[in-house]
């Protein structure tokens, strides 16, 4: 157990998988795959696997989801590490071939792949194409693509065993705005479920529903409202698809009330699916939704700041849930 | 023209085999800055440099000099202030080193009219030159990178995305791929509706490696559009050396495949780049299609921002923590600057008695005394408006606060 950053749970149990299969293969583009935190060994996967197996390309997405998209189908297992810049160069890679050849082969094709899709952070006064790139809900909606968003270095370690371990094509989101937040983690790999949801906290009166890049923000604000004497139950999602359904499910019988938090954009950000599945299986309960405006995030600190959700935000709409 | 080919043509039989190591071939790219003075030596003597600039009057070749001295005393200023005003919010990615390319091809375009009449630029994610040369209000841009309400764009856009279609300054962009394949469509509209203007596009290095670079010149050598592919080599893309992305040295070979010019010049000497350049520029205008110019080019600063810098100095020696891929050796970095685009142009109009030490002093002292004004005046502007942000979506109207629930 030592205290580590998302990145380097994340490198972790990639040198791990690496270790132990020496056909696995990483590409990677600016974004050099090299680690370290006081006290543990500083991971640098080119450096011990080799250019052969660790390579950097050109900036070209493109290449670089087919290229483990193709090392999949060849039967060696493959990931790659996309920063925000350019995450949607690949999306016909991922939306066109990885998340539908398993059918259209009528299961023939397999795709032990994993695409880690680096996500922005959301970095005031970035402006549009480097401020927007939480756009979780552009592959969830992808049949045949698991996506999964961990929210800290806990679940993104035991994520990525499992993704990397998976049969199938994984969109691994990583946002970049926890790149801050360190804390222990095990040494040993071990796996966590790329299904379940988990609750981060127990309540009766309201539930809250965030995921990846909002976490923070939402324990902020649970914290905030359970000193004011709120029962809050909040549930981070952790996978986009497939969605925890029975989790949500069960919460919203218990509290008839449910708040959800997204930092993309609010047209069918995940917290309109879960709303809906909600919906569909709870009577009598109530909605509400904070996302970021539909519009894209505009440089000057003053708008974006405003216009991104916050704990405060998230306090005040629980409040109008439940008063 | 000729001659340039031939040179081409030496550079591509010298080429290393793909066997090569990567040692060998950085110590090809060592040498760049001292092969490149010798290439334009020889082309002095081939009679190739001037003849184009040399046409040109006292005002004109006075505009490409004092165009150089402004963008680099933007960029100095802005530097400056980021090293030393904690309170400074701008950033840049800095083109100082790069000045002479925008100077010279701007020199060659028509830069007034709006977008039916001027020349069209598309720019990168490090466009402070490219739209100093176009001829950009200096002070709304200095507005603008620290988000501004009367900014260029009202502090939407940052350094990242400035635009000013009014000059032809179709903006910056901060993606490396679809920028070049964007500015073809305006090129096919110009030849469309047979207007006279021609589309330039600026890209780095890293641009070869992208899908987008065999889209660009394909289409624009099929169709011959009024288009150039101004293709700036400062050797790196963010952190990476070019010879992780490319597996030649001249990426100008590439327009070969297309049965299109490729031209290499010294993005150092202006009065090159404005050959080639005005060379490019009179074939699209005439119908006979597209240009692919490399521009031999160093940037004196890391990707972004400071880091390494020092107020005052020029250049940035010291460590950049983000430079995780390539470090650039300072021995590189100073073989550039001993061939510095301001001293190169300065000298050249001394040697053809454009101006005098004086002249060209004083033009200098003016350009960084606007830069100081322009920064001051930014300064002083006013900040965005936060429910501003709800605006410009699109055409009409503003779309719904949704943080709040």
């Amino acid at each position: 157990m030592a205290r580590k950053s998302f990145m380097y749970s994340v490198l972790e149990a990639v040198q791990h998988e690496m270790r132990q299969d020496p056909n696995m293969i990483w590409i990677f583009e600016l974004t050099a795959p090299v680690a370290s935190t006081p006290g543990r060994p500083v991971i640098n996967l080119e450096r011990e696997f080799g250019r052969k197996r660790v390579v950097n390309t050109g900036i070209d997405e493109n290449w670089m989801a087919g290229c483990v998209l193709g090392a999949g189908l060849a039967g060696s297992r493959a990931a790659t590490y996309i920063p925000y810049q350019g995450n949607c160069m690949c999306f016909q890679m991922l939306q066109n071939h990885a998340g539908k050849l398993r059918s259209m082969t009528g299961g023939d094709a397999e795709m032990p792949v994993v695409f880690i899709l680096e996500m922005t952070g959301q970095t005031p006064g970035f402006a549009g194409q480097h401020s927007d790139y939480e756009i979780d809900t552009y592959y969830a909606h992808i049949p045949g693509l698991k996506t999964v968003v961990p929210s800290n270095p806990t679940d993104a370690k035991g994520m990525m065993v499992s993704a990397l371990r998976d049969r199938n094509p994984v969109a691994f989101l990583y946002p970049a705005g926890l790149r801050d937040l360190i804390e222990d983690v095990p040494d040993e790999p071990y796996t966590t479920p790329l299904d379940k949801a988990a609750i981060r906290s127990e309540g009766s009166d309201i539930t809250i529903v965030g995921s990846g890049g909002g976490m923070p923000e939402v324990l902020k604000a649970t914290e905030l409202l359970k000193s004011q004497g709120m029962k809050v139950e909040t549930i981070d999602l952790r996978s986009l698809k497939p969605i925890d359904t029975a989790t949500i499910v069960n919460s919203v019988r218990k509290t008839k009330r449910l708040l959800t938090v997204d930092q993309s954009y609010y047209t069918l950000c995940p917290g309109a699916e879960v709303i809906a599945r909600a919906a569909e299986n709870v009577d009598g309960a109530r909605f509400k939704r904070v996302a970021f405006p539909d519009a894209p995030p505009p440089a000057a600190p003053e708008m974006f700041l405003w216009m991104r959700p916050n704990a405060d935000h998230i306090v005040a709409a629980a409040k109008k849930l439940v008063g | 023209m000729t001659a340039r080919h031939d040179v081409l043509e030496k550079d591509s039989r010298d080429r290393r085999e793909p066997a090569a190591t990567r040692r060998t071939f950085l110590r090809g790219i060592a040498g760049a800055g001292a092969a490149v003075s010798l290439g334009s030596q020889a082309a002095w003597a081939d009679g190739e440099i001037g003849f184009w600039a040399k046409d040109l009057g006292p005002d004109q070749l006075i505009h490409m000099y004092t165009t150089i001295q402004r963008i680099r005393w933007f960029e100095r200023t802005c530097a400056d202030k980021m090293l030393t005003e904690p309170n400074y919010r701008g950033y840049n990615h800095f083109y100082v080193g790069q000045e002479a390319v925008a100077a010279g091809v701007s020199a060659a375009l028509k830069n007034t009219g709006g977008i039916m009449e001027a020349d069209l630029v598309y720019s990168t994610h490090r466009p402070s030159g490219h739209a100093i040369a176009k001829g950009v209000d200096v002070r709304k841009m200095a507005a603008e990178y620290e988000f501004k309400a009367t900014g260029l764009n009202k502090g939407y856009a940052g350094e990242m995305h400035i635009a000013d279609k009014s000059v032809g300054f179709m903006g910056a962009d901060g993606m490396i791929g679809p920028g070049p394949v964007i500015a073809t469509g305006s090129a096919f509209a110009i030849r469309a509706r047979g207007s006279k203007q021609v589309v330039v596009n600026y890209g780095g290095d890293g641009t070869y490696a992208t899908p987008h670079f065999h889209s660009t010149l394909n289409n624009a050598a099929l169709l011959k559009l009024p288009f150039i592919y101004v293709l700036e080599n400062n050797l790196y893309h963010q952190y990476a050396h070019y010879s992780y992305s490319c597996p030649m040295k001249d990426i100008a070979v590439a327009a070969k495949t297309y049965g299109i010019p490729g031209v290499v010049v010294d993005g150092q000497d202006v009065v090159q780049v404005y050959n080639a350049a005005k060379e490019a520029v009179e074939r699209a205008r005439a119908g006979e299609g597209p240009t692919l110019i490399e521009a031999k080019t160093y940037r004196y600063y890391n990707h972004w921002g400071a880091p390494g810098a020092k107020p005052g100095e020029l250049g940035a020696f010291g460590y950049d923590p983000l430079a995780i891929t390539s470090f650039r050796p300072e021995r590189e970095l100073r073989a550039w600057m001993s061939r510095d685009p301001v001293d190169i142009s300065r000298s050249t109009l001394i040697a053809w008695k454009v101006f005098d030490r004086a002249k060209a002093d004083a033009i200098e002292a003016a350009a960084k005394q606007e830069m100081i004004d322009a920064f001051a005046w930014a300064d002083k502007q006013p900040t965005a408006k936060p429910e501003d942000g709800l605006k410009h979506v699109f055409v009409e109207g503003e779309v719904a606060a949704r943080q709040f629930g």
